[in-house]
């Protein structure tokens, strides 16, 4: 298998100078990076999505929706990535033992969100958000910081300014209300 | 996450390092820790209850922020720090090392619980959840004339201790030399992760000396001032893209000389360029 892909790297570069394990395979900062954001992304795509039938203010509503949009789209960038570096979508659970585990909301937050409406649930949404979001731009700064790919790197880059705008906005409506 | 962590070191310990160094060769690990004695203002409003905070100070550091900072206590910590505490923590964000989840626990006030201390010798222990071998921790008091109503800056620190290329335990001792102060301060220290991670933990503890003067009255203060209403700007037909404007599905704008079509009514922001964000745009 590990001769078929140098092959196969060799093949398709066109080019022996090139590494086959950047071409091929992830570097594995880049991986834990993806796995570690993918479950993140789920998490955060599962609380937002609350707001539709439960949010009293509109423009939270509005914020909302686009979140929820546009994390399943870059879930699925994410979850291309993986796949054609033949990695898993998910780090084996002894890999994050490493790093203390994982970086992600509470499952039961969820559920306490879901007991919410109106103006209580409005509040309790945007704080926990604001602390999702936080949490996703310390993960990107480490990545942009000491990732390897540059299209990863300006995933990451895009999640850290978006999140941050997005935590700003938040900031704002909780000021408001 | 609490019991996949404890699940995740339970299965840790079980398992010898040469093998864990194998599973995992060269991905920086995340580690977890605040101090517990004397405690941080994460642990105490932790310990109090995330949900059901006892103290004032706690309460109105949950009504601030919200209660996700005090479910993950273990995490005020910056993961791309690499020692630029100063640099990337701004004056009077100290105790939550700038991050907006954890702003609760810059509130200036009077009240924070406070462990009594005195002069001299001072054990303190460190609660690391996940202990990482080789860390820097240095440890800082504030300066005299300085109170907790007061915003923490890097200025009222002075430097205690630094222990250095330390393998901390689950609880790891170590004990300061505290000088001459009287009333309330803080005890900062900075956990510096050395090899593999450029992570760094920040961590307040109140303390108090007493034959201070009577603590000064509590101050409300909120830690932004508050912002006028967010005023929604209207898209001029067929404008270029702007972070800002609220745009509404079938808006035209462009972008890099292209143009698109809103299909998902939103307040633009910067990393949502429509090039981007396929869930917001279609290229026309």
């Amino acid at each position: 298998m590990r001769f078929f892909l140098l092959a196969l790297a060799f093949v398709v570069s066109g080019c022996a100078s090139t590494q086959p394990d950047t071409v091929l395979r992830g570097d594995p900062l880049d991986v834990m990076f993806l796995q570690m954001m993918l479950p993140h992304h789920q998490q955060g795509v599962e609380m937002v999505a609350l707001a539709k039938d439960r949010a009293q203010d509109e423009e939270l509503r509005m914020l909302a929706a686009a979140i929820e949009q546009t994390q399943v789209t870059e879930a699925d960038t994410m979850r291309n990535w993986l796949t054609s570096w033949g990695e898993p979508l998910t780090a084996p659970p002894d890999a994050h033992a490493g790093h203390g585990g994982m970086r992600e909301s509470d499952p039961e937050e969820v559920e306490r969100l879901t007991a919410l409406k109106g103006a209580e649930f409005d509040q309790r949404l945007a704080n926990v958000m604001i602390a999702h979001q936080d949490d996703a731009v310390q993960m990107a700064r480490w990545e942009t910081g000491s990732g390897a790919s540059q299209e990863v790197k300006a995933l990451a880059d895009r999640i850290d300014k978006s999140r941050t705008a997005q935590i700003s906005m938040m900031r704002k409506f909780l000021d408001r209300v | 996450m609490k019991t996949r962590t404890r699940l995740a070191l339970a299965s840790l310990s079980a398992t010898t390092a040469v093998v864990v160094a194998f599973i995992v060769p060269t991905t920086p690990a995340i580690a977890h820790g605040t101090m517990s004695d004397p405690a941080s203002r994460v642990y105490t409003c932790k310990n109090e209850g995330p949900e059901t905070p006892k103290s004032d100070a706690c309460k109105a550091a949950v009504a601030a922020g919200g209660t996700q900072a005090y479910y993950d206590w273990n995490e005020v910590s910056l993961l791309e720090a690499g020692g630029r505490h100063r640099q990337l923590i701004p004056d009077g964000k100290l105790c939550s090392a700038g991050r907006d989840k954890y702003r609760g626990l810059d509130l200036q006030r009077a009240d924070w619980p406070a462990k009594r201390v005195s002069p001299g010798a001072l054990t303190v222990t460190y609660h690391a959840s996940a202990p990482h071998s080789n860390s820097n921790f240095e440890f800082y008091i504030t300066r005299d004339g300085w109170n907790p109503t007061m915003p923490l800056r890097w200025s009222d620190l002075v430097h205690l201790q630094t222990f250095n290329n330390q393998n901390p335990s689950t609880f790891t001792n170590w004990t300061l030399n505290l000088p001459n102060r009287s009333g309330r301060h803080i005890v900062y220290s900075i956990w510096q992760r050395v090899v593999g991670s450029n992570e760094a933990f920040y961590t307040c503890s109140d303390v108090d000396f007493g034959g201070g003067t009577t603590n000064p009255p509590t101050t409300t203060t909120t830690p932004q001032p508050p912002t006028t209403t967010t005023t929604t700007t209207q898209p001029p037909a067929g404008g270029t893209w702007a972070a800002g404007t609220t745009y509404s599905i079938g808006n035209r704008v462009t972008y890099g000389g292209v143009n698109y079509e809103c299909q998902l009514a939103h307040t633009a922001i910067a990393g949502w360029e429509p090039p981007n964000t396929p869930a917001l745009w279609r290229r026309l």
